[in-house]
């Protein structure tokens, strides 16, 4: 039962993204309606694995026959894999929700006519269909080919819009992720030389020296593809992307496409060498100041966004550095932190797009006062901030709590060090995102913002769910984390 | 006991509930504040009830959730100490609730959508905090505390006031629990659990092991509770905070939730930490803070001309008081138990009592703005006539907070200074305080006679169309009243249960005071009585000598007329003559000039090297690219066409790779 | 319990007779000298009674109405004749169970409270000016009288008055407690209202201060409340600073203590009558002063001397 539906989870949305080029301008309800049956289906394959791993090898390469024995392709399907998809699955469901709402010709920020529904559907359909190949991966080789699709769906919707903006963004995107990719094909490389084996498990297999060397590799890889420094620049720009593509690949899917691969690669096997992990701590460490500081010189709501969603990466491969050096609880915490911050920053991203939807601008200076006439997005968007700043008892709040609690395990002053460094970046960055979310929702309205509200019904349902999303994420993330472990 | 803990969690319950129905109701006003109303008054029925269970000795625990990977567990447990400021934050709340169902018609352009579920939740989680043994749900319950009454403070949201009040309210409060978090990590990281228990045990044995890092740790819990309590100079927020929150809010804010900083310092210094000679330190460092506080709020009290900011720094002077209390009696725990009961329940006390005059107060500026749309002093005047409820209220609560005896606010401001004084015969610091405490007593008796004699006394020019407030708001504030004058004549209904609670906390007997009896009143015993207080006996002499005075002045059968103010001759309007609020007591307040500093908080400028460092895009990725981009030129003027040369690349490319293969296999 | 009752009652009572009856005589006397030393004849020393007695029999003419400012007057005399209820005046205090000096220092601050109050109230601006000067010189004069007590609360290890007046009849005389009763006596000339303190009231600029709108049986009862109040404490300073010659004898004792502070008022009275009227900054500087100058007796007191 479980691999029908797995394959169907992973087939759907891929049909669906047929359909759709078939459908053009009528895209939107089949969009719909195949994203909300994976829905289903990943939440039916979270529960009927909870607690018992699941793998079934489906296929192989036939020019591998002879090298490798064993079927390359599959389903895995472990309680990383099911949190994986409790982020990427209902998250694509309400951004193709959201779109069919904000993607009009009303739009007050980029009106968009029918005839590029097709286009878009097709893109964001398939790539759900690759995160969640990506999540049920069995092993690298898969996990790469799915990898390499989502860049390349990230770089069609990034340029979206086809101006000269988005089309510089989108290639940018494109080349700094492929970039890292570069470095993962390489450690598959190393790995199937030398073990004759792209399974997870066959990293354990790998002499010290040259599994540091893999571990740098994937660390690039993941550097790259969730933006951190120094790879980070691409994320920033990729905000020319329709807001619904920003908040799902920018904030809860793609770029946790990075952290996943660290999150699997350092949980199979726990055999990631310490200075390799105190290498993806402290660069994650820089990576949380430096995005930090990015975040007074923005006025462009999204970007302020994006640099916030490059912190919170670094958060995650914090926790998973954490783990690396011993403390699993810091490990569950990061994992756990994807799917807070997943639902969190969504919420934010969707927000901006109501604003823009209603304004016809992201520019935080711009607006004032919306909270009057859009109560709704200002209790969504003050939920999402507080939830992705760590107050509790917001989601985040948890998942962060976690990580400092795996800190304060190590040994050493690196515990409280991490401790402070951490309180004083959650305490700054709170303090500006909410004089952001005061500036932009509080006061008296500007004229400019002044505007008719009529939200469609299908962003504010969006937005009502993943406001749920913000407190009740923990409760599901948390018993899966528990598994986790060594 | 188990049941008293079931009915805070029916309590808690019933306010979620209520905040999730009234926000059904939030389109029409009055219906909305009813409903939230009935939700609060059947919520406070049930804390009643545990208060009740719960005061003499402590409940049973209980525990609901665990998560057994962070060692904490959401258990609930309520002790005397917790039973008094749970029946505190009911009280406040019910009245607050009752007075905000009609004040709320002043803001006409905000809906109370955003008011009463929000206040009922805020209610929710300050009696969570107060049940919790646990600290991580501990923080959870403060937190949420803290973010419900930040949404209350930024309430008027086209006020920038307020939204300025609000945010630097939020930040420093947060600051100040990121600090209490962090200290509870630290704690963590040798005990492994949150349990209130546990953090008693480390704290102990660590305070003997490591002496630095336990009192880095309890510092850091110190300026968590602090803030929030408060106490200068983290308590900068509450003098912008309390006067832009809506009144009942006000009252909430000042009445019960800065009170649970002071619920937390207590938890802390006396149930926290074993009594060991390190706490006298602590103890002097709480005085001072106390003090400080006390003195530098007060005076600066002095020089407001807003009612509610005015009333906002007496806050922070009351608390002062509080904390003065709070540090004789730590200090004293080790040495003299019986002076440290005495000013441990005097800060107790003074906890109690402040709530009752304080929230009274802030109910009273409300009437006033909601009646006049007004909180500056000096354009006040002469409201007596007009608000006849709201004036005496008001000052029975002025004098209440001034220490008249024999209101309930002298009462435990004697027990205050009473354990200072008694304590600096051992050490003088104490004595010194002690008098700085008896003298700022007298500066809000300054202050609070300016609200009276500017805002309530004096004339009006004419009947402005101002009333008295409706019924629904009066009885809140004559509540309060009632019980500034009941608790002041009779102390012993509520010290009874504040040794109760000194005892569950210190476990040490409350030796210092004695309050069996009704007529003689309290005395304090330090080995010997050595102070004496009886509210009966003084009222009823007083009153006897005032009936005697009043047969006197009526001796000589003078007859009454009513005239017209004197104004030597001249006419004059009452306005244009009125004494301005601005004007009292100017010499004096030159004398105490700048002893509040404030500044204003810039955005850090990052220098620009640094950002040209951090910018990867212009000094690393557009050069890299560019290079590769001019490399690729130049490699493709090796496309020349000519077969031979390519296959010559092919051969040379598969040499290659075949080494390196080689090279990584072998 | 009974005879304890009774006793303390009368006690009380007699206190207070002494405190009501024996207050416009010292009124008297003291105008009577001040008359002397300006060379004048003077009203005869009974005159302040016969004041009273004429304005008790005045019409009341009121600027404000209601209960609360009606009954200011009666409350203000009653509060302090309760203060004479709670100092030893010759005797033991006779309410000491029921208060200690903190007690006695705010309920001695409340009769000022209540009339300022009914400063307020009546309307008038004179009179808020007043009471506003009036609270400033309550503020820099009730701590030197807080610190002067205190120090005899730390020497005599208790805040019960009366154990301070039995601590310094058993101990004799010590710096400590002479510097406090100095500075109390510097307080007192403040707290009597008399010249070159007397901003408050201050007739020629501000014609009465809080008391411009009172006339008749009101103003009797106020400036009754002030002569007692005078007195009443001239008698604290007298017992607890200076209460030797302490001979045991109970008749002697007491006829040396009226003497004592009969003494103290002749003494506040002279410096009244050839001061000229201060400036409330130049007061409120000068008690500042005094008040830290007083610290010094704490200091002594806690080295023992």
């Amino acid at each position: 039962m479980i691999t029908p539906v797995a394959v169907l989870m992973l087939i759907l949305p891929a049909v669906g993204a047929l359909l759709s080029v078939v459908l053009k301008r009528r895209a939107r309800p089949a969009a719909v309606m195949t994203a909300t049956i994976t829905t289903g289906l990943a939440v039916w394959l979270t529960l009927s694995t909870f607690g018992a791993p699941y793998t079934r090898m489906l296929g192989d390469l036939p020019w591998l026959h002879g090298i490798v024995d064993t079927p390359i392709l599959g389903i895995f399907v472990d309680p990383l894999a099911s949190l994986m998809l409790l982020v990427v699955v209902p998250i694509g469901l309400l951004t193709v929700l959201y779109s069919t709402a904000y993607l009009t010709d009303k739009n007050r920020e980029h009106p968009v006519g029918s005839e590029h529904y097709g286009r878009y559907y097709f893109w964001l359909l398939l790539f759900i269909t690759s995160m969640v190949g990506m999540a049920v991966s069995p092993n690298f080789l898969q996990f790469f080919a799915f990898w390499e699709l989502t860049t390349l769906c990230s770089w069609a919707l990034i340029s979206f819009h086809q101006n000269e903006r988005s089309l510089r963004a989108g290639f940018k995107a494109l080349l700094m992720t492929s970039a890292g990719s570069a470095f993962f094909l390489l450690a598959i490389l190393i790995i199937f030389v030398r073990t004759n084996s792209f399974d997870f498990s066959a990293l354990s297999k790998l002499p010290d020296g040259l599994r540091s060397w893999v571990f740098l590799f994937f660390l690039i890889a993941a550097w790259a593809k969730a933006a951190q420094v120094p790879l980070q620049t691409w994320l920033p720009d990729a905000m020319e992307a329709p807001t619904p593509i920003s908040a799902y690949l920018h904030a809860a899917a793609m770029v946790k496409a990075g952290v996943y691969l660290m999150a699997r690669t350092v949980s199979s096997g726990w055999g990631i060498p310490p200075k390799i992990s105190l290498l993806m701590g402290g660069m994650a460490l820089l990576t949380i100041f430096v995005a930090l500081s990015f975040y007074f010189v923005q006025d462009d709501l999204k970007r302020l966004l994006a640099y916030s969603t490059i912190a919170h990466l670094g958060y995650v491969l914090l926790g998973i550095a954490i783990g690396g050096l011993g403390a699993t609880l810091g490990f569950r915490g990061g994992v756990l932190h994807i799917i807070c911050h997943g639902y969190s920053k969504a919420t934010l991203f969707f927000c901006a797009g109501n604003i823009a939807y209603v304004t016809g601008t992201r520019n935080i200076s711009e607006l004032r006062g919306l909270g009057r006439s859009m109560p709704l997005t200002a209790t969504a968007f003050f939920i999402g901030l507080l939830s992705v700043t760590g107050v509790p008892p917001f989601a985040c709040f948890w998942s962060k709590f976690m990580i400092l609690s795996g800190a304060m395990r190590l040994g050493g002053p690196i515990g409280p060090l991490i401790l402070v460094l951490i309180l004083s970046e959650t305490l700054i960055s709170f303090g500006w995102m909410l004089y952001v979310g005061q500036k932009i929702f509080l006061g008296a309205p500007l004229a400019t913002a002044q505007v008719p509200s009529d939200i469609p019904w299908a962003m504010n349902v969006t937005l009502i769910i993943l406001m749920i999303g913000c407190v009740a994420a923990p409760l599901v993330g948390m018993p899966l984390v528990q598994l986790m472990g060594k | 006991m188990v049941n008293a803990v079931h009915h805070v969690e029916v309590s808690i319950v019933i306010l979620i509930v209520g905040s999730l129905v009234s926000l059904l109701f939030a389109r029409r006003r009055k219906l909305c504040g009813w409903v939230s109303f009935a939700f609060v008054c059947a919520s406070s029925v049930y804390t009643g009830l545990a208060v009740a269970g719960a005061c003499t000795v402590a409940s049973g625990e209980h525990s609901i959730l665990s998560l057994p990977q962070l060692g904490s567990s959401l258990t609930l447990r309520i002790d005397p100490l917790s039973a008094i400021f749970l029946a505190i934050v009911a009280v406040i709340a019910l009245l607050s609730t009752l007075y905000s169902v009609r004040y709320m018609e002043h803001y006409a352009h905000d809906k109370v959508a955003k008011f009463f579920p929000i206040l009922l939740l805020c209610v929710a989680s300050m009696t969570g905090v107060l049940v919790c043994t646990d600290f991580l749900f501990f923080l959870i319950f403060w937190e949420s505390m803290t973010l419900t009454s930040y949404f209350l403070v930024t309430f008027e949201s086209e006020n920038a006031a307020s939204q300025r009040a609000g945010l630097k309210y939020f930040i420093i409060t947060h600051g100040a629990t990121l600090c209490m978090a962090a200290a509870a990590l630290l704690l963590w990281r040798t005990s492994g659990s949150f349990s209130f228990d546990a953090i008693r045990q480390t704290l102990s044995a660590m305070l003997t092991a490591r002496p630095f890092l336990a009192n880095a740790i309890i510092f850091l819990f110190f300026l968590g509770f602090a803030t929030k309590a408060g106490l200068l100079p983290m308590g900068d927020w509450l003098p912008d905070a309390h006067p832009v929150a809506p009144s009942g809010m006000s009252a909430t804010l000042s009445g019960a939730l800065v009170k649970l900083g002071i619920y937390g310092l207590i938890r802390l210094f006396c149930s926290f930490l074993v009594v060991s000679p390190s706490l006298k330190i602590w103890g002097i460092i709480l005085a001072l803070a106390g003090t400080g506080s006390l003195f530098v709020g007060t005076l600066t009290a002095l020089r407001q001309t807003d009612t509610k900011r005015l009333m906002a720094f007496h806050t922070i002077g009351q608390i002062g008081y509080i904390c003065l209390g709070l540090g004789v009696g730590v200090y004293c725990l080790d040495m003299y138990p019986a002076l440290a009961t005495i000013a441990l329940a005097g800060a107790i006390l003074h906890a109690v009592n402040h709530a009752c005059f304080k929230s009274c107060l802030f109910l009273g500026a409300g009437s006033v703005l909601y009646r006049t749309g007004e909180r500056d002093m000096d354009k006040l005047g002469g409201l007596a006539a007009f608000m006849p409820y709201t004036t005496g209220t008001t000052t029975i609560a002025s004098l209440s907070i001034a220490g008249v005896p024999p209101l309930n606010g002298f009462t435990s401001k004697w027990l205050i200074v009473a354990g200072c004084l008694l304590t600096g015969m051992r050490f003088p610091l104490f004595l010194v305080l002690g008098l700085i405490a008896l003298f700022i007593s007298l500066a809000t008796l300054a202050s609070f006679l300016k609200v009276l004699g500017s805002v309530f006394l004096g004339r009006a020019d004419e009947n402005l169309g101002i009333k008295e407030v409706p019924i629904s708001m009066i009885v809140p504030q004559v509540v309060l009243a009632a019980l500034c004058v009941l608790l002041g004549i009779f102390p012993q209904l509520v010290l009874r249960f504040v040794g109760h609670a000194i005892e569950g906390v210190t476990a040490m007997p409350v030796a210092g005071v004695n309050a069996s009896r009704m007529w003689g009143g309290l005395f304090l015993i330090d080995g010997s009585p050595v102070a004496f207080w009886s509210p009966l006996a003084i009222l009823t002499v007083l009153a006897v000598l005032a009936l005697l005075s009043y047969a006197i002045q009526r001796a000589g059968g003078a007859r009454t007329r009513s005239v017209p103010v004197w104004y030597c001759g001249e006419e004059h309007a009452a306005a244009t003559v009125r004494y301005p609020a601005s004007s009292f007591y100017l010499p004096f307040k030159h004398a105490f000039q700048g002893i509040y500093p404030s500044g204003k908080v810039h955005v850090p400028k990052f220098p620009a090297p640094l950002r040209r460092a951090l910018d990867f895009d212009q000094w690393l990725y557009r050069p890299t690219v560019k290079v590769i981009d001019t490399a690729a030129d130049r490699i493709s003027r090796t496309h020349v066409g000519i077969l031979q040369i390519y296959l010559l690349w092919i051969v040379i490319g598969a040499i290659v790779v075949t080494g390196i293969l080689l090279w990584v296999r072998g | 319990m009974t005879v304890w009752l009774i006793k303390s009652l009368l006690l009380c009572l007699l206190n207070v007779a002494a405190a009501l009856f024996l207050s416009p005589l010292c009124e008297g006397i003291m105008r009577k000298l001040r008359a002397a030393i300006h060379s004048r004849i003077g009203p005869p020393i009974w005159q302040p009674y016969w004041d009273l007695l004429k304005l008790l029999g005045k019409e009341d003419l009121r600027s404000t109405g209601g209960i609360v400012y009606a009954s200011l007057p009666a409350f203000t005399l009653g509060s302090a004749l309760l203060l004479a209820a709670l100092i030893p005046m010759g005797t033991a205090a006779p309410l000491a169970f029921a208060g200690d000096m903190i007690v006695v220092i705010y309920v001695a601050a409340m009769s000022g409270v209540l009339l300022m109050l009914s400063g307020f109230a009546s309307a008038s601006p004179y009179a808020s000016i007043g009471s506003s000067r009036e609270m400033m010189m309550l503020l820099s004069v009730e701590p030197i009288l807080a610190i002067a007590l205190s120090v005899g609360a730390f020497k005599a290890k208790t805040l019960a008055v009366g154990g301070m007046v039995n601590w310094q009849v058993q101990n004799g005389p010590c710096i400590s407690m002479a510097i406090a009763g100095v500075a109390f006596f510097l307080a007192l000339q403040a707290v009597a209202g008399k010249l070159p303190f007397d901003i408050a009231e201050a007739d020629q600029e501000i014609m009465g201060g809080p008391l411009v709108e009172q006339s008749g049986p009101r103003l009797a009862l106020f400036r009754w409340a002030m002569w007692v109040k005078q007195l009443v404490l001239a008698f604290l300073l007298v017992e607890v600073f200076f209460p030797w010659p302490h001979l045991g004898s109970y008749l002697i004792d007491l006829i040396a203590t009226i003497v004592k502070v009969l003494i103290v008022l002749v003494l506040v009275a002279v410096i009244d009558a050839v001061n000229p009227r201060l400036r409330i900054d130049q007061a409120l500087g000068y008690y500042m002063r005094v008040a830290f100058s007083s610290l010094a007796a704490l200091a002594f007191a806690v080295i023992g001397k």
